[in-house]
């Protein structure tokens, strides 16, 4: 269980964060819901070590390694699909031998095999968002970060990368920390989700889906319900 | 394709406007002392082609050049990278280099005679020169590699080392090449300039010191289009060396 107490945390005078708790369950997906712009990234900041709080604890973090998907794929422009996924996995695997088997693993569950020699900017939105998802799981880590990852997808897109992104956690099963708006990405794929407000973040509500992610497509009643009960408190 | 062809059509007109004009100004003035005509330029160019200059001259002034732009260009990148990751190292160079860049090049010239030898103070003026620009040009470049790209390689504990070959260099790399290409041009000038003062048995700025002596303006002309060309071809052999570099990240 990783556990954040009392956290605050402040921005040119203003707390975004202020006696902020919240516990999250290892080897399960948490989402936090919320509207953009009320420091849910911070959030993600502060669990990727890459900020400390002003004041207050986060225990159950120790010595844990956190793979990233961000808004934007974030790929290195002048490497290859490949190259990239190598240029994180260097240090962790000296063998190349053993990274390329770990890349052609990944880019195999994330249908870009054939595009492992392509550069970045002859890819599509989506796919480069694939390249992303692909080098966050092929990277040994303990905790995901995901902040909007689905963001600047088209709906048909998001359906097909959800679905890949299913895929990949259901080998892994590791702890996965989720920031959106967007009501549906969080019920296709949290098992809890926490809805956030603002000044200072806070949380209003929080639930769990009974429904393992797979299941869910067959629930389509009961996610309704959830659904409608997220958005009244939203 | 067309752009390419109209911009070398509208290349050669002008070239060829500036030779009309010489002629016509060469039969106003009618004087070979003070402009020599574009024939006896050829001329001189030709006599220079068939003396032993050709062998000494050049390759002494070319691996001047060479040797200038292998230092400045060393230690130019490797300070500016320096600099360009560390805030503080920048503030302790850019105002030292700041008072390199503004020192006359005549001052640069005379402070490299004092220094050095003949054969070597043209080197040490061009270097003095032309490294304050690959230096500014290296550490902007690391300066504005894009922050998204590098907290992505800090959260996947990507090493200094991967960081600054895969993520640094690459995204500075227009700014490296653009700094390249002026200094080069650069050296040609410094190093044929300081040449003349320096007068080293074998060079360019010597011939063009003989030039002046013995009042052969066609020759100091020869000499000069000599310059020019071999600082175009050194351009160009700059820009296919990186170029090349690109088609081969490309496959």
């Amino acid at each position: 269980m990783i556990k954040l107490v009392n956290i605050s945390k402040k921005f040119d005078d203003r707390f975004i964060y202020s006696n902020f708790s919240l516990d999250i369950s290892e080897n399960e997906i948490t989402c936090l819901l919320g509207p953009s712009g009320i420091g849910k990234s911070t959030l993600l900041k502060l669990l990727s070590g890459l900020s400390l709080p002003d004041s207050g604890s986060i225990s159950g973090l120790n010595q844990k390694s956190c793979s990233y998907i961000f808004q934007e794929p974030r790929l290195l422009p002048w490497l290859t699909v490949y190259d990239n996924l190598d240029f994180v996995l260097k240090h962790h695997y000296s063998n190349s031998q053993e990274r390329h088997a770990i890349i052609q693993h990944y880019l195999d569950l994330t249908n870009l095999s054939d595009d492992s020699a392509r550069m970045p900017n002859e890819l599509s939105g989506g796919m480069k968002q694939r390249v992303s998802i692909a080098r966050a799981f092929a990277c040994p880590f303990d905790l995901l970060l995901m902040d909007e990852p689905f963001n600047s997808l088209d709906v048909n897109l998001k359906q097909s990368i959800i679905s890949s992104f299913i895929n990949l956690w259901s080998h892994s099963r590791k702890t996965v920390v989720f920031v959106t708006h967007d009501v549906d990405e969080a019920l296709a794929l949290s098992h809890t989700i926490h809805i956030v407000r603002q000044n200072p973040a806070h949380i209003v509500y929080s639930t769990k889906i009974p429904y393992t992610l797979i299941e869910r497509p067959h629930h389509q009643n009961a996610i309704n319900d959830i659904r409608k009960t997220i958005l009244d408190r939203l | 394709m067309m752009t390419f062809i109209t911009n070398n059509r509208n290349r050669f007109f002008g070239i060829a406007a500036l030779f009309i004009a010489w002629l016509i100004i060469h039969r106003i003035v009618n004087n070979n002392i003070y402009l020599p005509s574009p024939l006896s330029v050829l001329a001189a160019l030709k006599n220079i082609s068939q003396s032993s200059d050709l062998a000494t001259a050049i390759p002494a002034t070319s691996f001047r050049v060479f040797l200038s732009f292998l230092l400045s260009s060393t230690i130019g990148v490797t300070l500016g990278l320096l600099c360009g990751l560390s805030h503080t190292a920048y503030e302790v160079f850019e105002p030292i280099i700041s008072i390199l860049r503004s020192i006359p090049v005549i001052s640069v010239i005379i402070i490299a005679l004092i220094w050095f030898k003949s054969n070597y103070a043209p080197v040490f003026a061009g270097f003095l020169m032309t490294f304050p620009i690959i230096w500014e040009n290296t550490a902007k470049g690391i300066q504005s590699t894009d922050g998204n790209l590098l907290e992505m390689a800090r959260l996947y504990r990507v090493g200094l080392a991967q960081t600054i070959k895969y993520l640094y260099l690459p995204s500075s790399k227009p700014y490296i090449t653009a700094a390249f290409i002026s200094s080069m041009g650069l050296s040609w000038k410094v190093i044929a300039a300081t040449e003349v003062f320096s007068l080293p048995r074998f060079g360019i700025g010597s011939k063009l010191h003989d030039s002046k002596v013995y009042l052969e303006f066609d020759s100091l002309l020869a000499w000069t289009l000599i310059i020019v060309l071999l600082s175009y071809i050194s351009e160009i052999m700059l820009r296919l060396v990186f170029s090349i570099n690109k088609i081969q990240k490309n496959n």
